[in-house]
């Protein structure tokens, strides 16, 4: 579905945990929503699943408002940590309220992802591991087949294996039926190429939207003699440096044209690419606040 | 609006449960009783019969607390969660009523195969424990009163932490009223015997009060929970 | 991610890349219908626009082309196609910073021609 978000502010009080973001979505892309602890991930998506109402400015979903539209909130899924749709008795009671209360709800999918992840429809809920509640939250969100599904961290509990069962299950199932999704995460590096398109976040402001591969071609590492370095990134938006002995490493961020590129060569600097994770961290402050 | 089968049906079950643990408990201490002193000269059930009210006051709480969360991040409104609310405690007070009636009826029946009296202990709507509908009604408005009151207090909580609280004194007093309408002493911890409501006792009058109650109390707990956020982390 | 990709450059044209080798390599025929975007999606564990992005790169450069609603296939001429751009750029991106190298560490021309002739051989 697609999602258009004008001028979106949300406070707790006095505390602004989302300060004027705008942006859109298209239908049927898979969104990385990247942020650092604290910088309105969880605040953002729960405005757009209508957990939230927005303080101020406007959240639409096919040109609708979100909050308590019933006919738009029926299509949007939302599986936080705090694990609303599984906090009751056990699995089976789980899908018992999911197939009811969700419009496109696939039980045999639901059942086939049980296995994957190997539960069982008896578990009771309250005395699973977190990497079991993490789980049935990631079968919740997948089999209700939401047109616009988000996870927000919900597979942080599971362990490897498990996230690789999510990723490919994922994965398999938008093939089949496409839909919007986003998700939240940390475990960029894992999951970074799963994106088409990547949010960036930063206290509240929205630092980045742009297509994964065009944010990539936009960072870069230029490494060489330090005075070197220093005179080729004058001007540019230097990110961040790292020094070791004569050698300087500068994390720009920007296109760098073809004759940009020659001249460093003949500089003698060597030019890299930045991951994902790096340019996160760099855009984000750098790794300490 | 179609009836909230699912929700209805989830708490009719654990209803369901809960009597069949309260009767066996019960059969237990009457047994106990009749081993250690003889034949019961009263009632046992009727003491028995107070246990209703504070499980249906926590399944009020408790379906604010679990159900609402669960229906927003199933997409579904507040507006249709609080609809279903009604509609589940409207069916909810005469179901968990009747079962209490059937606790009285099988009484009856041990009580009237051993001769022993099936006495009661204190003033109520009815008089005698086969007064089936007296009983039925008298339930249903206790019923109905405390399950919709606990809806309140589980949206207060919900709503503002520990300043639920101050939701407790209107929850009272509506309890009060409710209980003070079928003639029982509410039976409020520590205010019990000094506050209580004196009023005429007349079944008809009696379902009026709990009707009130029930609209009063769903009325405020949905305006508590309109456009009440979820929670980003429960405690 | 899974260590199938360096960071070199973008996952899409390191899959173009790939497909390319295959050709090459004989691996993937003319006329030979190649993987789908979901198939390739899966199996790198990525997004399948990704995948499609490189499919794009590879019909653009008429290694592969497109039948409506079937998928996609290797072009009939790919590999000759292939051969003569990587001969066209086998002296600048091969031979070339091998000789830069070779003067840089001090290895006569000499010896690399005798070397080459070796292999020859």
């Amino acid at each position: 579905m697609r999602t258009d978000v004008e001028d979106l502010v949300l406070r707790y009080g006095e505390a602004t945990a989302l300060d004027r973001m705008t942006f859109s979505l298209a239908e049927n892309k898979i969104y990385g929503l990247l942020g650092r602890n604290g910088s309105g991930k969880t605040s953002l998506l729960s405005v757009l699943a209508g957990f939230r109402r927005e303080t101020s400015g406007r959240v639409r979903v096919d040109g609708r408002p979100v909050f308590e539209n019933g006919a738009l909130t029926r299509e949007i899924s939302l599986i936080r940590d705090a694990g609303e749709t599984i906090d009751i008795g056990t699995v089976g009671d789980v899908f018992y309220f999911a197939e009811w209360l969700r419009p496109r709800w696939d039980g045999a999918f639901a059942r086939e992802l049980l296995d994957l992840f190997g539960l069982k429809p008896k578990m009771n809920v309250k005395t699973m591991s977190k990497g079991q509640r993490s789980a049935l939250g990631v079968v919740v969100g997948l089999a209700g087949r939401a047109p616009l599904t988000m996870f927000d961290e919900a597979y942080l509990g599971m362990d490897a294996p498990s996230r690789y069962a999510f990723y490919d299950a994922l994965l398999a199932d938008y093939a089949e039926h496409p839909r919007t999704i986003i998700l939240s995460t940390h475990l960029i590096e894992e999951i970074g190429a799963l994106f088409e398109d990547v949010l960036i976040i930063d206290r509240g402001r929205l630092v980045v939207h742009e297509d994964r591969d065009t944010l990539l071609s936009r960072g870069t590492s230029v490494t060489g003699p330090a005075a070197q370095v220093e005179a080729f990134t004058a001007g540019m938006n230097v990110l961040g440096t790292k020094e070791l002995g004569p050698t300087r490493s500068a994390a720009v961020y920007g296109e760098l044209d073809e004759a940009r590129r020659r001249k460093a060569a003949e500089a003698g600097l060597e030019l890299g690419p930045i991951s994902l994770q790096d340019l996160f961290v760099h855009l984000t402050g750098g790794t300490s606040r | 609006m179609r009836f909230p089968s699912r929700l209805f049906a989830a708490q009719a079950w654990f209803a369901a449960m809960a009597w069949l643990v309260l009767a066996g408990v019960i059969a237990v201490i009457v047994l106990a009783v009749v081993l250690a002193a003889g034949p019961p000269r009263q009632s046992v059930w009727e003491q028995a019969s107070q246990v209703p009210r504070w499980f249906t006051l926590f399944v009020g709480v408790f379906m604010v607390r679990e159900y609402l969360p669960l229906y927003i991040a199933h997409g579904q409104t507040r507006r249709r969660f609080t609809g279903h609310l009604a509609l589940t405690v409207l069916a909810y007070a005469p179901y968990a009523a009747a079962l209490v009636t059937l606790g009285f009826l099988l009484e009856a029946l041990v009580y009237a195969a051993a001769g022993w009296p099936q006495a009661l202990d204190r003033a109520h709507l009815y008089s005698s424990p086969t007064q089936v509908h007296l009983v039925f009604a008298e339930y249903l408005v206790e019923i109905l009163a405390w399950t919709s009151v606990g809806c309140l207090l589980g949206a207060a909580f919900y709503r503002w932490g520990a300043g639920g609280i101050l939701m407790i004194p209107p929850a009272a007093a509506m309890i009060l009223l409710a209980e003070g309408s079928v003639g029982a002493p509410a039976n409020l911890p520590m205010l019990a015997s000094r506050l209580r409501v004196d009023l005429a006792v007349y079944p008809a009058l009696a379902l009026g009060v709990a009707l009130l109650t029930f609209l009063v109390a769903t009325g405020l707990t949905w305006t508590l929970i309109r456009d009440m956020p979820l929670r980003n982390r429960l405690a | 991610m899974g260590g199938m990709f360096d960071d070199r450059s973008p996952i899409y044209r390191q899959i173009a890349e790939r497909i390319k080798a295959d050709v090459l390599s004989e691996a993937l025929k003319g006329d030979e219908q190649v993987m789908s975007t979901n198939q390739y999606a899966a199996f790198y564990r990525i997004n399948p626009a990704t995948a499609a992005k490189a499919f794009q790169q590879l019909v653009d450069e008429g290694v592969l082309y497109k039948k409506r609603g079937i998928g996609m296939f290797v072009s009939p001429d790919a590999r000759d196609r292939l051969r003569k751009a990587r001969r066209e750029t086998f002296f600048a991106d091969v031979v070339e910073p091998m000789v830069t190298e070779a003067r840089a560490i001090g290895i006569p021309l000499t010896e690399i021609i005798a070397r080459i002739q070796e292999l020859e051989d």
